[in-house]
C-alpha cells in the first residue's frame, strides 16, 4: 500500500527538463492526501504561464497512479502560497550554484 | 482514474508549423554569415547599396523575423494559456512569407526593383498582415493582461508601420513617387524595425524567459513598465520628427528619451539577473548576458553617433557600419543563438517526450545537444564579432574579413548543434500520431 512518503519518494521521478532537478526536490509538491479511495496531491510551478505546466502535472498524476492502481488521483495546480527559492531542498540549491550560506 | 492526454497537442501549435520557421531561420542565419564572408569587400563605405541592403534582409526577414514568429506562434499560447487562433494561417503564412522573402533579397542583390521586387515586397506585407490578424486575435482570448502583452502589442503595431513603410520604399525604387529623399524614409523604416519591432519583442519575450530561465524571484518590474512607456513615446516622436523635418531639438529630445527607455531596460536586466536563483550560467544564458552588454553598448553607440559631429566623412561611414556589426552580430545574433539553446530543444521535447516524463527516462534539455560544441561555437563566435568590429571601426579589411571567417564556422556549428536537435524528434517521435 502506498504511503505518503512513497509517493513522495516515487514523485522523485518527475524531473524539470529545464533545471535537471525533481519536483520533490524543487519544493513544488506542498502536500500529499490519503484517504481510502483516493490520492490528492496539490502542487504549484515555480512562474505562472510554465510552458512545462500540463506534462508537469500529468506525469505528477501518472506517477501517483502508478504508486496505486486501486485509487483515484487527483492533481490540484495551486499558486497559493507562492513557490519561493526557499522551498527547494539544500541538494536542489547546491546544483543551481547557491551558495550553502542562504543569504537571500 | 485519468485518461491519457495527448499533451502536446493542447494548446501549442504543431510541431511541423512552429519548427518551419526555426529551420528557415539557421538556414537564413547560415547563408547570411556565408555571403558576409565572400562579399565581404561590400560591407564597406556607404551602407546603401544593393548586396549590402541583400543582406540586411537576409538578416532582419530570414534570421531574425522568422524566428520571432516560430518563438511567438510557440511562446503566446502557452504563456498566455490561449489557443492558437489558426495553426493553418501560420503555415500558409510561412510559404507566402518565404516567397516574398526569397524575391526581395534577389530583387536587392541584382538591383531589379521592377515588377517582381513590388510582388515580393507585397507578399511580405501579406504575410506580416495575417501574423498580425493571427496573434492579435489570439490575444484576444486573454482575460488578463500583463506587462509582456503591451509589449507584444507595441511590437505589432511597429511592425505594421515598417511593413507598409518598406513596401513604399520598395515601389519607390522601381517607381520612383515620393518626393521626399529616399533615405529619411529608409530611416524611419530601419529604426521602427530594429528599435520598434525587434527590440519590443525581445523586451516583452526577455521580461517572461528570461526569469524563467534564471528563476527570479522578488524583483520589481517597475523599470520594464518605465521603458515601455520612454521607448514608445521616444520611438513615435523620432519617427514624426523625421517624417516633417521639425525642429533639431525636439529631435534630439526624442532622441534621448528613446534612449533613456532602452537604459532602463537594461536596469530592468540586471535586476532580473541579479535575482536570479539559478547562479550558473548555461550556455544559453552565456549568449544572452554577452547579447544585452552589446546592447547596452551600442545604445550608447548610437547616442554618440546621433549627437557627436564627425567631420570625416569616411570615419563616421566607418563608424555606422561598426554600429550595425555591433546591433546585428553582437547583440541579435548573439541574442538569438542564445535563446535558441533553450527555445528549440524546448520545443522538440515538448512534442517528443513530454507526455513520457514519468513514464521512461527522458533527456534533459541541456542533454539534446552538444554542450561543449556550442561553448567552443560560442567563443569562436565572440572572437569573431570583436575582430569584425575592429575591422570594420578601423578600416581594416582584413581583420573584418578574418572575423567574419570566424562568425561563419560558428554559425556552421550552431545550425549543427540545433540540427542534432531535430534529429532526435525525427529519432523517438514519429511513433505518436499527431492529431
Amino acid at each position: 500500500m502506498a504511503t505518503r512518503e512513497s509517493i513522495r519518494e516515487a514523485l522523485k521521478m518527475v524531473i524539470d527538463p529545464e533545471l535537471g532537478l525533481n519536483l520533490v526536490d524543487l519544493g513544488l509538491i506542498y502536500d500529499i492526501d490519503l484517504d481510502e479511495d483516493s490520492i490528492h496531491i496539490a502542487m504549484t510551478l515555480t512562474t505562472a504561464g510554465c510552458p512545462l505546466h500540463e506534462s508537469m502535472i500529468e506525469a505528477v498524476r501518472h506517477v501517483a497512479q502508478s504508486a496505486d492502481l486501486t485509487k483515484m488521483v487527483y492533481v490540484d495546480l495551486v499558486w497559493e502560497p507562492p513557490w519561493t527559492p526557499e522551498l527547494m531542498s539544500e541538494d536542489a540549491k547546491k546544483a543551481l550554484g547557491w551558495s550553502t550560506v542562504a543569504t537571500r | 482514474m485519468s485518461a491519457p492526454t495527448n499533451l502536446a497537442s493542447t494548446l501549442a501549435p504543431p510541431f511541423s508549423m512552429v519548427s518551419k520557421y526555426f529551420i528557415a531561420s539557421v538556414l537564413s542565419f547560415v547563408l547570411l554569415c556565408g555571403l558576409m564572408v565572400l562579399f565581404s569587400a561590400d560591407i564597406q563605405g556607404h551602407h546603401f547599396q544593393p548586396k549590402l541592403l541583400a543582406m540586411t534582409h537576409i538578416a532582419t526577414l530570414g534570421w531574425i523575423t522568422m524566428v520571432i514568429f516560430g518563438a511567438m506562434f510557440q511562446l503566446v499560447p502557452v504563456v498566455l494559456e490561449v489557443r492558437l487562433f489558426s495553426a493553418r494561417l501560420g503555415e500558409i503564412q510561412f510559404w507566402i512569407y518565404t516567397a516574398g522573402t526569397a524575391g526581395l533579397v534577389y530583387g536587392f542583390w541584382f538591383f531589379h526593383v521592377g515588377v517582381l521586387f513590388t510582388v515580393s515586397a507585397s507578399l511580405i506585407t501579406l504575410a506580416m498582415a495575417l501574423f498580425i490578424l493571427n496573434i492579435v486575435t489570439t490575444m484576444g482570448r486573454v482575460k488578463q493582461w500583463n506587462l509582456t502583452g503591451l509589449f507584444l502589442l507595441s511590437a505589432l503595431v511597429y511592425l505594421a508601420i515598417t511593413a507598409l513603410a518598406g513596401l513604399l520604399l520598395s515601389i519607390n525604387l522601381g517607381y520612383p513617387f515620393i518626393s521626399r529623399i529616399h533615405l529619411d524614409y529608409l530611416k524611419i523604416h530601419a529604426h521602427l524595425g530594429f528599435i520598434g519591432w525587434v527590440v519590443m519583442v525581445i523586451m516583452g519575450v526577455g521580461l517572461k524567459l528570461i526569469p524563467m530561465f534564471g528563476l527570479s524571484h522578488g524583483y520589481s518590474t517597475k523599470p520594464a513598465r518605465v521603458a515601455l512607456v520612454l521607448v514608445n513615446i521616444g520611438l513615435l516622436g523620432v519617427s514624426i520628427e523625421w517624417l516633417l523635418t521639425g525642429a533639431a531639438w525636439l529631435l534630439t529630445t526624442y532622441v534621448v528619451i528613446l534612449v533613456l527607455g532602452l537604459l532602463v531596460f537594461v536596469v530592468q536586466l540586471v535586476l532580473i539577473l541579479k535575482h536570479r536563483m539559478r547562479r550558473i550560467l548555461d550556455l544559453g544564458m552565456k549568449h544572452s548576458v554577452v547579447a544585452f552588454a552589446y546592447f547596452l553598448l551600442s545604445t550608447l553607440f548610437g547616442l554618440g553617433l546621433a549627437t557627436v559631429e564627425i567631420e570625416s566623412t569616411e570615419l563616421r561611414e566607418s563608424l555606422i557600419l561598426m554600429y550595425g556589426g555591433m546591433i546585428m552580430l553582437g547583440f541579435f545574433s548573439m541574442l538569438i543563438v542564445g535563446q535558441m539553446y533553450k527555445i528549440v530543444p524546448f520545443l522538440v521535447w515538448f512534442h517528443t517526450f513530454s507526455d513520457k516524463v514519468g513514464k521512461e527516462p527522458v533527456p534533459m534539455l541541456k542533454d539534446m545537444f552538444n554542450e561543449r560544441l556550442g561553448s567552443v561555437q560560442f567563443w569562436i563566435m565572440n572572437g569573431g564579432i570583436v575582430l569584425v568590429l575592429f575591422g570594420l571601426g578601423s578600416s581594416q579589411p582584413i581583420i573584418a574579413k578574418a572575423g567574419l571567417i570566424a562568425v561563419f564556422m560558428a554559425s556552421i556549428l550552431f545550425a549543427f548543434n540545433l540540427a542534432t536537435v531535430f534529429r532526435l524528434r525525427s529519432r523517438y517521435g514519429n511513433k505518436r500520431i499527431h492529431t
